[in-house]
This record gives structure tokens, sequence and C-alpha cells, in this order.
């Protein structure tokens, strides 16, 4: 087993990740599949890295994933109760 | 042997519930596939003997977000969520989808050709006891000042949470 056939599982998970949040037009879905880019950047991580350290950014990286979640959704929630609207094309206005 | 199987029985079991996912319209159906990958996720960490990141994504990704998503599923009303109304006209969607798909298989192909180096390495999984200790040695030593920043950045993100939901209450 080579690591370019391991580094290109990752990239086929990022790449998967990245489809669905280009194509999905709902704020939750677009949230949930960066989510899954950043799990696949992890995997990428663990794999192609120098095994202790890559392991210590990944745990530094699962803190920075569950901030990002936490104020991702507090956001999306504040913007579906002013716009009423929970898909992206519907938010047309700057001003919350 | 087993551990090369493993690893692509898991990686392969991702790349399934993300694919899933993306055609999936129930945004709860979508949230257990998300889980489902979360979890093939923390196998293919045990695979790579990385068993503390393994417990670390059960624990934070598995437990912690997917709450999250939920919770927010949830509390926005199911007329919010029904974006069949909403959506633009098919042939507008479809070309939007075409040029999605399109820009992640430029990023894939992109991706694979950087990588081209590492196609001499080789990579032969071996089970190995748990590097935790290592893994805390390093943390609380080397990159302690990174650890301890880390604390600020959830604490504002926290700020940032309770900020915006208080905002929504005065609003109301």
């Amino acid at each position: 087993m080579s690591a370019y056939s391991l580094s290109a599982l990752a990239f086929v998970l990022f790449s998967l990740a990245a489809a669905g949040f280009l194509t999905c037009g709902s704020l939750v879905r677009m949230l949930m599949f960066l989510e899954l880019m950043l799990n696949a950047a992890n995997i990428a991580l663990v794999t192609l890295g120098p095994e202790t350290v890559s392991q210590a950014y990944v745990v530094m990286l699962f803190a920075i994933a569950a901030a990002e979640a936490g104020v991702g959704l507090a956001l999306i929630i504040t913007l579906a109760s002013v716009f009423k609207t929970l898909e992206a094309g519907n938010i047309r206005e700057l001003k919350g | 042997m087993t551990l090369t199987a493993a690893i692509y029985l898991f990686g392969g079991l991702t790349a399934l519930a993300t694919l899933l996912m993306i055609f999936e319209r129930d945004p709860v159906k979508a949230a257990m596939l998300m889980l489902a990958a979360l979890l093939s996720t923390a196998g293919l960490y045990l695979a790579f003997s990385a068993q503390l990141l393994a417990a670390l994504q059960i624990i934070l990704y598995a437990g912690a977000i997917m709450t999250l998503f939920i919770v927010a599923i949830t509390v926005t009303p199911a007329a919010w969520r029904d974006t069949r109304t909403a959506r633009p006209a098919g042939a507008v969607r479809l070309k939007a989808r075409t040029l999605g798909l399109a820009a992640a298989a430029v990023i894939l192909a992109e991706l694979l050709k950087v990588s081209a180096g590492v196609k001499t390495v080789t990579f032969s999984p071996e089970f190995s006891e748990t590097g935790t200790l290592d893994l805390a040695r390093l943390l609380f030593g080397r990159f302690a000042f990174q650890f301890e920043l880390l604390s600020l950045v959830i604490l504002a993100a926290i700020v940032a949470a309770v900020a915006l939901a208080a905002k929504r209450k005065e609003a109301q």
C-alpha cells in the first residue's frame, strides 16, 4: 500500500464533501459538508504527516471544528429567524 | 493485511455515506448519514493506530457536533426546512449542480496531481500501542502555547454564540 493511495482516499472524501457543499442550497447542509471537508483534511493530516505531531494537530483541529460548528449554527439560526428561510439563494440582503 | 482491508472498508464506507448524503433530501436522514461517515472515520483512525483520535472523533464529532446539528434542525420550523417551494427552476438548478460537480472534480484532479510526489512512499500499516503519552508530551510541552490559545478560540466561539442568541431574543 502506497502513501499515494491513502492520500487519494482523503482527497476523494474531500472532493465528495466539496461537491455536496457546492451543489446544495440549504445552509445547515452546507455547514455539514464543511465539517466533512475538515474531517477529510484531518484524515490527510494523519495519513501523510509524521505520526505524533500530525495527531497533535488533529486534536487541535477537533477543537477548531467544534468552535466553528457552534458559531456557524448560531449564525444560521439567527439568519433563519430573520429571513424565514434556510436557503442560501433566498438571502439576498446584507442587512440582517 | 487485515489493517489494509480495514482502511479500505472504512474509507469506502465514509465515501459512500458522503455520496448518499449529497442525494438525500430529508435533513434528518442526511444528518444520520453524516453520523455514519464520522463513525467510519473513527474506524479509519483505529486502523491507523491512532486510538486517542478515534475516541475523540466519537466523543467530539459524532457526539457533540452531531447533537448541535440535530438541535439546529429541530429548532428551525418545518416550513423553513421545506426547500422545494423556494428552489429555482429546474434548468438553473441543473446548471448549478453541474458547475458544482465540475468544480469538485477539478479540485480532486489538482490534489491528486500535487500529491504525485508521494507515489514512491510506501505505507505498511501495523498495529502499535497507543502513543497517547507522546501526544500529551507534545500538547503540553512543545505545543503548549498553541493548545492554550485554543481555549481562547473556544471561549470566543461561546461568547459569539451567546451574543447572537441574545440579539435574536431582543429582536423578538
